[in-house]
C-alpha cells in the first residue's frame, strides 16, 4: 500500500477535489432534457398504507399455488425472455448516466 | 392460540380453515366472507411489493411475479405497519427462489428498485456549499484525513450483472435487446432534489463512495479506489457527487500534535 | 433545514389556520397522484385527508408536497395502523410516529379505526373484526384513552366495514360504538359507505343502524364506493373497496344522516382505480351541495 500511498498525497488530493469543484460548477446542459421525466419519476411512487378492499376477488386469498407441489413449473414469461442474447457491449463509459445518453 | 392469533394464521395460510366462531346472518358458511379479508391481505401484499417492484415484475411478467409475491407475504408479512418499505428482504427470496434462477440478475435488479424507494424516502439533508470545500482546501494537509458525509438517500450497489442498463431498458431509456446481462455493473442511487436518480458509475467509484459513506477518510477511500483501478478518476467522481448535492457535511479530524 | 426547502414558495403555510376543526365543506383523500394538479390548479375544497402510515417516511416529495398542499387547505389525519381493537397493547413507537406527524403538520382531525391490524410482530395490513362484547370494549376504550392521552387530544373512531359476525358478539355495533364514545369522550367518523355495506352483509336496516349511533358526537363523515359479491347463500356480500363512484343508495343514507346530524365535514374516499382528479371534484362537489342543503332549517320526522 505505500507505493499508492505516495500516488495519493495530499497535494493530489487538492487538485482532485479542485477540478471537482469545477466539474459540479459546470452547467450540464443534457441534464435540463430529461428534468421533466425525472419529476413523473419523483411522485410516481404510491402511497402503500391504504383501507381500500380487494373487488370482487374473494378467491385470490384461496387460489391454488399450483406450482409449489408441482416441481416449481412456473416459468418466467416478460421481458427477461428478451435479454438473453449477448449483443452489443453496453458502450457506456464511466460515469455514464442515461438521463444523458437519451439525449 | 388466541382469537386474533387464529385468525391471523389463517389469514396468511390458505390451508387453514376458517376460524371457529365466526357467523353470517342468513346461516350461511361464513368460510366465503372469511376469504374477503384473506384476500385483501394477501392482495395488498403483492400490490405493495409490484408497486417498489415494478421492473423486476416486468422482467418475469406478471403472472409469475405475483405467485412469487405472494409465497413470499405469507412466508414473510410485514412487521412494520409502514407498507412503503416493505419488501428489504424480498430481493434475497428472490435469489433463493428456484424457479427464478434462469433469470440469475433478477434479485439485483430488485435490489436497485428496493434501494430507489429508500432514497425516495429518505431525509432531507441540505448539501455543502463550495465555501466549505474552499475552507477545506486551505488546509491542504488535512485533506487526507478529511470525513465526508453523504446525503441519507445515498447507496451504492454493485453488481455482476448489468443492473443499470436492464432497470433503464424499463424506462424507455435504452433498447432491452441491446443490454448485455452478464456485464458487471455498479450502480449509484440517490435523492436529488425531488427526483431519484439511478447513476452507472465505475466499479472503482462505486468502491470510493461506498467507502465515504461508511465514515472512510478522503485518503483511504480513493486508496481503495485506486487499489480496485489505478486508472480511477478521483476528480470525476468527486465532482459527481457535488454535482447531485450529496455531500452533505466535511469533518476535519483533529490533528494529532 | 431541507434541501427541498427552497422550492416552497414563501408564503407556504401562511394563508391557513393551523388549529380548531374542519370547516363544513366536503374534502377528498390525498392521493400522489394529484399532488401536482392540485398545486397547480388549488382547486376550492373544505380539505385534505391523507393516510398517517404513509408519511411516517424522513424525508422525500411526499413532505415535500404535503407542506405546500398544507399551506393552503386544512387537513384530516387518518390513521390505518394503529390497531386499536388488536389484543395486545398499542405500539408506543407508533404513536410516538403519530405524535410527531401531528406536531409537524398540526391537522384539524385525527381519526382511526375500530378494527385491529397487527397481531404479535406482524402487520396484516387490513382492518380487520373483532367481536362486540365486553372484553372488547374494555381493550378498545383501554386504546382510545391511550390515544387520546397521547396526542393530548380528542380522536375520532371510525365504524368499520364487516364481512363477518362473531358468535361470541354480546353487544350491537351501534350500542357498542356508543358505549367507547360515552366512556373515552372520542368522537365519531361515520363512514356511511361502511354503514351501508356492513348492514348490507349482515341483513340488518342501515337508517336504524345509524340513529341507534351516538350521532351527536360525529364530527365527520366518510364516503365512499364499494364492490358488489355474494356469499354462499346468494346474498350480496358488499366490499368496502375505495375503488367506486359512490353509490346512490350510499348518497341517500348520507341525506338521511345530515337531516339528523346537521352539516359536517364529508370526505370522498378513493383508494383504487383513481379517477382523474375533476372526477374526484366533482363527487366532493355534489356531497357539498347535500351537506350545505342539511344547513337549512329542516323538519323532523321520526
Amino acid at each position: 500500500m505505500s507505493t499508492l500511498n505516495k500516488s495519493l498525497t495530499a497535494a493530489s488530493l487538492a487538485f482532485a477535489l479542485g477540478a471537482a469543484l469545477s466539474v459540479a460548477a459546470t452547467p450540464v446542459a443534457a441534464q435540463e432534457k430529461m428534468a421533466d421525466k425525472e419529476k413523473c419519476f419523483g411522485v410516481a411512487l404510491k402511497g402503500k398504507n391504504d383501507c381500500k378492499a380487494g373487488a370482487g376477488t374473494t378467491c385470490a386469498g384461496t387460489s391454488k399455488i399450483d406450482y409449489q407441489g408441482n416441481a416449481w413449473s412456473l416459468v418466467p414469461k416478460g421481458t427477461c425472455e428478451k435479454t438473453a442474447s449477448p449483443t452489443s457491449p453496453t458502450g457506456f463509459g464511466q460515469l455514464a448516466e442515461f438521463k444523458e445518453k437519451k439525449a | 392460540m388466541s382469537p386474533q392469533g387464529s385468525f391471523a394464521a389463517a389469514l396468511l395460510d390458505p390451508e387453514r380453515p376458517c376460524p371457529a366462531g365466526l357467523t353470517a346472518w342468513n346461516g350461511s358458511d361464513p368460510a366465503p366472507r372469511f376469504r374477503v379479508y384473506r384476500n385483501n391481505v394477501i392482495v395488498s401484499l403483492i400490490d405493495a411489493l409490484a408497486d417498489t417492484f415494478a421492473v423486476t415484475q416486468e422482467l418475469v411478467g406478471e403472472e409469475f411475479f405475483r405467485a412469487m409475491a405472494r409465497l413470499y407475504a405469507c412466508a414473510q408479512p410485514p412487521q412494520s405497519r409502514l407498507l412503503a418499505f416493505y419488501g428489504a428482504s424480498f430481493p434475497d427470496f428472490i435469489e433463493g427462489f428456484p424457479p427464478a434462477a434462469g433469470v440469475p440478475y433478477l434479485a439485483d435488479v430488485a435490489r436497485l428498485e428496493q434501494l430507489r424507494v429508500v432514497a425516495y424516502h429518505a431525509a432531507d439533508v441540505a448539501p455543502i456549499g463550495s465555501d466549505e470545500i474552499g475552507a477545506a482546501l486551505a488546509d491542504e494537509g488535512a485533506l487526507p484525513g478529511l470525513v465526508f458525509r453523504l446525503h441519507p438517500s445515498l447507496s451504492v450497489l454493485g453488481s455482476a450483472f448489468a443492473v443499470v442498463s436492464l432497470w433503464a431498458a424499463h424506462q424507455g431509456l435504452r433498447e432491452l435487446s441491446t443490454v448485455a446481462p452478464a456485464t458487471a455493473e455498479t450502480a449509484l442511487i440517490l435523492r436529488h432534489g425531488l427526483a431519484v436518480e439511478v447513476i452507472q458509475v465505475s466499479a472503482a467509484a462505486g468502491v470510493f463512495i461506498a467507502a465515504l459513506r461508511v465514515g472512510e477518510s478522503l485518503g483511504a477511500a480513493a486508496e481503495m479506489a485506486a487499489a480496485e483501478d489505478a486508472g480511477f478518476d478521483l476528480a470525476g467522481t468527486l465532482g459527481l457527487l457535488l454535482q447531485k448535492e450529496a455531500v452533505t457535511a466535511l469533518h476535519s479530524p483533529r490533528r494529532s500534535s | 433545514m431541507t434541501t427541498v426547502s427552497h422550492l416552497l414558495p414563501k408564503d407556504a403555510g401562511a394563508a391557513v389556520p393551523r388549529a380548531g376543526t374542519l370547516p363544513l365543506r366536503s374534502g377528498l383523500g390525498l392521493k400522489p397522484e394529484h399532488f401536482r394538479t392540485i398545486l397547480d390548479t388549488l382547486p376550492d375544497l373544505g380539505f385534505f385527508e391523507i393516510h398517517a402510515e404513509n408519511y411516517m417516511v424522513d424525508g422525500g416529495p411526499f413532505h415535500h408536497y404535503l407542506t405546500l398542499i398544507r399551506g393552503h387547505y386544512p387537513l384530516s389525519i387518518h390513521g390505518v395502523g394503529l390497531s386499536i381493537g388488536g389484543e395486545g397493547p398499542l405500539d408506543e413507537a407508533h404513536l410516538d410516529r403519530l405524535a410527531a406527524l401531528i406536531a409537524r403538520y398540526e391537522p384539524q382531525s385525527f381519526s382511526e379505526h375500530l378494527a385491529w391490524s397487527s397481531h404479535g410482530d406482524v402487520f396484516l395490513n387490513d382492518l380487520l373484526p373483532a367481536p362486540y362484547d365486553a372484553a372488547t370494549l374494555q381493550r378498545v376504550c383501554d386504546h382510545v384513552d391511550r390515544v387520546q392521552e397521547r396526542l393530548r387530544r380528542r380522536m375520532l373512531l371510525e365504524n368499520p366495514a364487516t364481512y363477518v359476525e362473531f358468535a361470541a358478539s354480546t353487544m350491537a355495533e351501534a350500542d357498542f360504538i356508543g358505549a367507547v364514545v360515552q366512556r373515552t369522550g372520542c368522537g365519531l367518523l361515520l363512514d356511511v359507505n361502511n354503514a351501508h355495506v356492513s348492514c348490507t352483509n349482515h341483513g340488518r336496516d342501515a337508517r336504524a343502524f345509524i340513529a341507534a349511533l351516538p350521532l351527536a358526537a360525529t364530527a365527520q363523515i366518510h364516503l365512499a364506493g364499494f364492490a358488489q359479491d355474494v356469499d354462499a347463500a346468494g346474498d350480496p356480500l358488499l366490499i368496502d373497496s375505495h375503488g367506486a363512484p359512490i353509490a346512490q343508495a350510499v348518497w341517500d343514507l348520507y341525506r338521511y344522516t345530515l337531516q339528523r346530524t346537521g352539516p359536517l365535514p364529508t370526505l370522498i374516499e378513493r383508494d383504487s382505480d383513481i379517477p382523474p382528479f375533476p372526477v374526484l371534484l366533482a363527487e366532493a362537489q355534489q356531497a357539498e351541495a347535500l351537506l350545505l342543503a342539511a344547513a337549512e332549517p329542516r323538519t323532523e320526522y321520526a
